[in-house]
């Protein structure tokens, strides 16, 4: 590690420890920190709530920075794969009465053809072009899939009733049971791709291309499989955490928007093209969302303002991220 | 009588393929050529027919932009179904004033500045005779400063934040109950099983926020403190944070000014929490045709607000109970409030328009302001502002049915208050 590297990375320790302290100054300022033992259960349930929250949101940036690692295309239709996600388990649900944790089984293949697709149409004609053309194109891919969406599902808000439940871990904490499922799959399923990318011959190939390309084709690796892998396995993640998505909050065909900005945030926090950092920036983006909202007066209003000024400034002090990939 | 009705449809399907192209190069080579027939019309013609804003083939057309995809698409879709179904009613009946409706519904994507943009289009270029109301209070209070300044009156049936007629402006009418009363009657249910502490929160947009408002001096008039008011972005999804924060504000009550993704949340959330409230009440996610269904028991005990309901018999405005079954042979589904609405907004219009005998914008606004109409809504009448003094209801969400339960003179059962605890459902 290079000493300004080095620097930078103790100068974000130091930023991010200013940050997740504020909401506590703020709140013990205001009155709501009380250190009594029913407000720490209350804190407690807020952190893992986070945690559980985060993992889900690591999963879909995961899929996100594994195409902008190997194709430096950062896909803008990224949240519309996780909607289609929601969508398709939405009808396995209501239509077809499949459960919808058994439901991903049959829509990971279709995911995954479906990001084959993209690639063969639309990405190839992106890779190694200016970083605009793929945002455009992606882009563009985003708003066919909302309005196509909006055409089959129309606008209306849909939801799936499934684990409505509560677990109680401790007397004072309290999670949804949905959420526990969620979080569980989530981290196996990145757990999974993790592997899959360190270990196997595939997945090192995958690694090798996303570190050089020209390099990876010149040891006979075929770089346009390669590709085809790479969106196929993002749109796939994408896909299993609509899954995951669709069984916690409601969805619409605009809800995607939504996840390509936090799958955003994700990956600059945690370091562009790193699957490590993706799955830290999303706990650490949920928990001090709900630091915020938990402890600052009219908090929840300021959640949105304090995560994307976390990446504004994470993008400042380190701009590879908390992992530090550096550019070029 | 049938090709005008023939000529209307085909009219309406090329405005449909306007909406979903617009912007598009296919659109401006078609508004070319659509002026160019207009003039080429008008040279073979030779005529006027008469009244500003005259066109071919005796239409007149009446234009409106409206939340079509977005986040109000669910309750303005609704209102788009009415304006619809008004049209072709009164295409079939003869017209307006004898002319055939041409309907140009624009899609806002339910944001202010496309709909500001949509309006001016609307008024200068398109020049419509007619203009329809947007959705949302939002919205509605960015358009009226457009229309206002081009003296085109509107009713509007799609906002309910008083201070858009706190301006002095005279072009913009209301027909619905004002944000400011949407919490009214839960707030006397809660007063009723002895609610002291209540927590108000809602999203961070203009209707939630007068809605929160009146909930408060609401609150505070019955003497229930509020120990918690916040509100949360529109695209809040998560709210394990504000609730538990609700809870060790000690609140016994919920009042949130919430759409459908945002309550529908916050109901789960609770449950997956087990944090147990002896009442929740939301503005306008209970209203929705689809809320019971797409939540199933969590949805159970909700109070929500409902400026109307299809009930003939329980409301008894005239000819409701045709309206319902006409809508519902249509789309499948009874008419909501917003729906009826609208509807009863378009009747007005109507009214109004006969009454002035011509398209005349300044004489129909006089009309609009001044007279006394009943509709399928209730009754129309206006105070100095503009605004009409509807009376909306709250009901309970009970074995998967909406049950009004307040005010009292329309109850149709008593309200199941306080809410059981989740374990106990």
């Amino acid at each position: 590690m290079e000493r300004s590297d080095v620097r930078s990375l103790y100068l974000l320790a130091a930023f991010l420890v200013c940050a997740y302290a504020m909401p506590f100054l703020v709140g013990a300022w205001a009155g709501t920190v009380r250190l009594d033992e029913r407000w720490l259960g209350n804190l407690a349930t807020v952190v893992v709530g986070g945690v559980m929250q985060g993992g889900v949101y690591a999963m879909f940036a995961l899929g996100l920075t594994l195409i902008f690692g190997v194709m430096r295309i950062i896909n803008a239709a990224h949240g519309e794969m996780v909607m289609m996600g929601a969508y398709l388990t939405w009808v396995a649900f209501f239509y077809l009465g499949v459960d919808p944790l058994l439901s991903i089984v049959l829509t990971l293949p279709i995911a995954f053809v479906f990001g084959v697709v993209v690639q063969k149409l639309l990405l190839d004609a992106a890779v190694g072009a200016p970083e605009l053309t793929g945002l455009l194109i992606t882009f563009g891919l985003g708003l066919a899939m909302i309005y196509t969406a909006e055409l089959i599902f129309t606008t209306d808000f849909r939801t799936i009733p499934y684990a409505p439940g509560t677990v109680q871990l401790t007397s004072a904490i309290a999670v949804g049971q949905n959420r526990v499922i969620s979080f569980v799959l989530a981290v196996a399923i990145s757990t999974a791709v993790y592997l899959f990318l360190k270990l196997s011959r595939l997945g090192k190939a995958v690694r090798a291309t996303a570190l050089n390309a020209e390099v990876a084709m010149v040891c006979g690796i075929d770089v346009r499989r390669i590709y085809l892998i790479t969106t196929g396995l993002a749109a796939a993640l994408a896909v299993a955490g609509g899954a995951l998505v669709s069984i916690q909050f409601g969805f619409n065909p605009e809800t995607g928007v939504l996840y390509t900005l936090q799958a955003f945030a994700i990956i600059v926090l945690g370091g562009r093209g790193h699957y490590v950092g993706a799955l830290i920036g999303g706990l650490m983006l949920a928990v001090l969302e709900n630091l915020v909202s938990l402890m600052v007066p009219n908090g929840t209003a300021m959640v949105e303002l304090a995560a994307y000024g976390l990446m504004i400034s994470v993008l400042l002090i380190r701009p590879g991220g908390l992992m530090g990939v550096k550019e070029g | 009588m049938r090709s005008t009705r023939g000529s209307s449809s085909s009219g309406s399907d090329s405005n449909q393929r306007e909406t979903s192209t617009h912007g598009g190069l296919g659109m401006k080579t078609a508004a070319i050529l659509a002026f160019a027939g207009a003039l080429a019309a008008l040279f073979v013609l030779g005529v006027g027919t008469g009244w500003a804003g005259h066109r071919p083939n005796n239409e007149v057309l009446v234009g409106g932009a409206i939340s079509q995809t977005g986040q109000y698409a669910e309750p303005a879709g609704r209102q788009v179904y009415s304006i619809k179904l008004w049209v072709d009613e009164v295409n079939a009946r003869g017209g307006l004033l004898g002319h055939t409706i041409v309907l140009r519904l624009l899609d806002d994507k339910s944001d202010i500045q496309t709909s500001i943009k949509l309006y001016e289009k609307l008024i200068t270029e398109d020049k419509v005779d007619l203009l329809l109301a947007p959705y949302s209070s939002g919205i509605t209070e960015a358009v009226a400063n457009v229309n206002e300044r081009y003296k085109m009156p509107f009713l509007a049936y799609g906002a309910s934040s008083t201070p858009i007629w706190e301006k002095g402006r005279r072009y913009i009418f209301n027909i619905v109950a004002v944000a400011e009363d949407y919490q009214k009657g839960a707030v006397h249910l809660a007063r009723q099983i002895g609610v002291t502490k209540a927590a108000i929160i809602g999203q961070d947009s203009l209707f939630p926020r007068q809605a929160g408002k009146g909930a408060k001096d609401w609150c505070k008039k019955l003497g229930i403190d509020v120990v918690l008011e916040e509100n949360y972005p529109t695209k809040q999804t998560d709210f394990t944070a504000l609730l538990q924060k609700i809870k060790a504000a000690d609140a016994e009550a919920v009042f949130s000014n919430s759409y459908f993704a945002d309550s529908a949340a916050q109901l789960r959330q609770m449950r997956e929490l087990n944090l147990n409230f002896k009442l929740y009440s939301s503005t306008i996610g209970p209203s929705l045709p689809n809320f019971p269904e797409q939540l199933g028991a969590t949805a159970e005990y909700v109070l929500g607000f409902s400026q109307w309901e299809p009930l003939p018999k329980v409301l008894g405005h005239p000819g409701m109970q045709e309206y319902i079954e006409r809508y519902e042979k249509r789309f499948g589904e009874k008419p909501n409030y917003h729906a009826g609405g609208a509807y009863g907004a378009l009747q007005v219009t109507e009214a109004a328009l006969k009454k002035v005998g011509s398209f005349d914008n300044e004489k129909l606004r006089d009309a609009l302001a001044t007279m006394e109409v009943q509709t399928i809504y209730g009754r129309y009448k206006v105070d100095a502002r503009g605004m009409n003094s509807h009376e909306g209801l709250t009901f309970q969400v009970l074995r998967g049915q909406r049950r009004v339960v307040w005010p009292e003179k329309w109850a149709e059962t008593r309200a199941e208050l306080p809410t059981p605890e989740w374990s106990k459902r």
